[in-house]
């Protein structure tokens, strides 16, 4: 655990104004190690260049700098609801939990009790806030409205008939059930669908009865991410099936990447797309100045974003009490993030942010489309 | 009935990548008594050799030279470094110290590498598939079998006309005899890792070559499974590590090949269910080890 930033109060109170300077206490309960750190630990990295820069500028609106309290959870469940209950014995303003909707619904408890706000740092669930309740809120685009952007742009090419292969292990890998169900209400015919378990190596049995079925599908969408993906599109390509495959914002890596021809066309939703002269460009180059590496992932800046959020709520409560941050931040409206503008108002605490589709196209990312979904299509969360 | 033959292309195929890895866990445990959790370790060690040596441009058959050497190397070190410490303690504190090695591993392998998965660059033969007959088989698929077949073949040889191998069989059938043979207990044991050490690099070359990534907690699947087929071939027997690592790979194709659809959400517990039931009309296994209780030294 390392603190970033000490308390300007002494600072302040030798001014002879008698002027309140005070700093808004973050605890951070994410997975630094295990299973969710390939998707923490990025979002943290922007998290870290947000503050920095902010508390550089002499904290939020001049006056309040940002304080980290981190913690690892491990990627574990139990230890998140631990981690979470010191931080909230710290007296922290703010939480922001793990990336996925299990483990930061393992806090929320302790959350709704404290009444503290709380973010996970990149679930797309849209049942997190629903189930989290109030104080719960997600920092990413929904499932069901990536699934609605995928499968209308899957139907406006032409598609007809579609696959879809899932596992019913957490809520993100869930999403192709949104994506079947917006499909068929475009007029679209599920073929069939398959279920795998998170981890698994093997994908031979699937790809065999996708390649021998009496009319192949126009597309197949999983939302299946690393290492299962890379594993299920190789064994595909190579059992001679041809049909579009759409993925989603897990697959946003540089493995999907460098899977040569396997991957040519897939096309995959995700947060944002660093075109020339976007604000995520900009961001990429800031974060490549100070890491030192170029950014591999849109979770580097999903992280900034989340950060941008606060010190927004923070502005519009004039206070770092945590009732009056989470009603700030319920009714935040088009925050400029450097992926997307960010609207709270009007959602249950799933924001509305744009989805990007992208092509691999020779090894690199081509932007197909921004695509705001038709409101009426987006399904219902889906409770597992 | 040509589906049924794919499919069983696809199980030997699996199947023979988890005997490599049972195998791996058993000639360690036939002779030490200790179920190596850190086995997988050395697979993800394997794999990010391939991965520096991608990123490096070398050609793809010495990247696999130098995975499998890296492997076997870390293999001995592992024994030299945490298990001679502990050899003549109880199997608990063996077992525990498997699980730290890989645990101590795994965080290393996230602190200093990355904890996110990094690709690995493979040649694109082997996405691509033949045609043979009706069939269309992928090139992986072949190299697993190959590599299988292979492997199998050296073992056979290596443990029945090499001296080495005939010392590590006697050393697992009665460690205290062997010895008053004049067989070095240390250089059986470090030959015994070395030996899973490669059984682990070539079981990594095909995981790898099959998800194209390596991640620090890559080894934790193919341990599982490993252990697995080791328990249902009967532990601490080599032909029955192979035959549980067959059995397993075709269990899981089969289910995931015929089961009907609405039960394939439960496939992994039906899976187990009928490991569990092989269990119960053989409870050391398929081909029990001759000597079940391995000696330590």
């Amino acid at each position: 655990m390392k603190t970033l930033a000490l308390t300007t109060a002494l600072i302040a109170a030798s001014f002879a104004m008698p002027v309140t300077a005070e700093s808004l206490r973050i605890g951070v309960a994410t997975a630094q190690t295990g299973a969710l750190a390939p998707f923490d630990a990025p979002v943290m990295e922007g998290v870290h260049i947000a503050v920095d820069e902010i508390n550089a500028a002499g904290g939020i609106g001049g006056t309040t700098k940002i304080e980290l309290i981190e913690k690892d959870v491990r990627s574990d469940a139990a230890q998140t609801s631990i981690a979470v209950q010191e931080l909230v014995d710290q007296g922290v303003s703010f939480l922001i939990l793990p990336c996925d909707a299990d483990p930061a619904l393992a806090a929320i408890g302790i959350v709704s009790s404290a009444e503290i706000p709380a973010v996970s740092t990149c679930a797309s669930s849209p049942t997190l806030p629903l189930v989290g309740g109030d104080y719960m809120f997600a920092n990413f685009p929904g499932d069901n409205v990536q699934a609605t952007v995928s499968a209308e742009w899957a139907w406006g090419q032409g598609m007809k008939s579609g696959y879809i292969l899932y596992s019913p292990d957490t809520q993100y890998t869930t999403m192709p059930l949104y994506f079947a169900e917006v499909f068929e209400k475009l007029g679209g015919t599920m073929l069939g669908q398959d279920t795998y378990s998170i981890g698994q190596q093997d994908f031979s049995a699937i790809v065999t009865r996708i390649a021998s079925l009496p009319e192949q599908p126009d597309v197949i969408m999983t939302s299946a991410y690393e290492p299962d993906f890379p594993s299920f599109l190789k064994a595909l390509r190579a059992a001679g099936v041809t049909s579009q495959v759409i993925g989603s914002d897990g697959i946003d890596s540089p493995t999907t990447l460098s899977l040569g021809d396997a991957a040519e066309g897939l096309v995959f939703t995700t947060a944002g797309h660093a075109a020339p002269g976007s604000a995520l460009e900009g961001f990429n180059k800031t974060y490549e100045k100070i890491m030192g590496h170029p950014s591999e992932t849109v979770f580097n800046a999903v992280g900034y974003d989340l950060i941008k959020v606060v010190e927004a709520a923070q502005l519009a409560a004039g206070s770092t009490d945590p009732k009056a941050l989470r009603d700030a931040m319920a009714n935040l409206e088009n925050v400029q993030g450097v992926t997307s503008t960010i609207t709270y108002k009007g959602t249950d605490g799933m924001p509305v942010r744009q989805v990007s589709l992208i092509r691999v196209k020779a090894g690199g990312r081509e932007l197909v489309g921004q695509p705001s979904p038709t409101a009426d299509l987006i399904p219902a969360p889906r409770m597992q | 009935m040509d589906l049924f033959l794919q499919q069983t292309v696809n199980a030997i195929s699996l199947g023979g990548t988890y005997a490599l890895l049972a195998l791996g866990l058993a000639v360690v445990f036939s002779i030490m008594g200790l179920i190596n959790f850190a086995h997988g370790e050395l697979m993800t060690i394997a794999g990010y050799v391939l991965m520096f040596c991608g990123l490096a441009g070398m050609p793809f058959v010495l990247s696999i030279l130098l995975a499998v050497s890296a492997s076997v190397v870390a293999a001995v070190l592992m024994e030299r470094i945490a298990f001679r410490p502990v050899r003549n303690a109880s199997g608990a504190t063996l077992l525990v110290t498997s699980f730290a090695v890989s645990m101590v591993l795994q965080v290393l392998f996230q602190n200093l590498i990355s904890v996110r998965s990094q690709p690995v660059l493979l040649p694109q033969i082997l996405s691509e598939s033949v045609r043979i007959g009706g069939f269309v088989i992928g090139v992986n698929k072949i190299l697993a079998i190959v590599a299988t077949v292979v492997m199998l073949i050296f073992l056979d040889w290596f443990m029945k006309r090499q001296k080495a191998g005939i010392a590590m069989r006697a050393a697992a059938e009665d460690f205290a005899v062997a010895r008053l043979m004049g067989i070095r207990a240390n250089t059986v044991i470090a030959g015994a890792f070395a030996l899973s050490g490669l059984l682990a690099g070539v079981a990594a070359v095909l995981w790898v070559s099959q998800r194209a990534s390596v991640d620090p907690l890559m080894g934790f699947m193919p341990v599982l499974k490993a252990f697995i087929a080791a328990i249902l071939g009967g532990l601490g027997s080599l032909r029955g590590a192979v035959a549980g690592g067959f059995l397993l790979g075709f269990i899981e194709i089969y289910l995931a090949a015929f089961l009907p659809p609405e039960w394939q959400e439960f496939r992994d517990p039906i899976g187990l269910a009928l490991v569990v039931a092989v269990l119960l009309i053989r409870p050391n296994g398929l081909i029990p080890a001759p000597a079940l209780k391995a000696q330590k030294v």
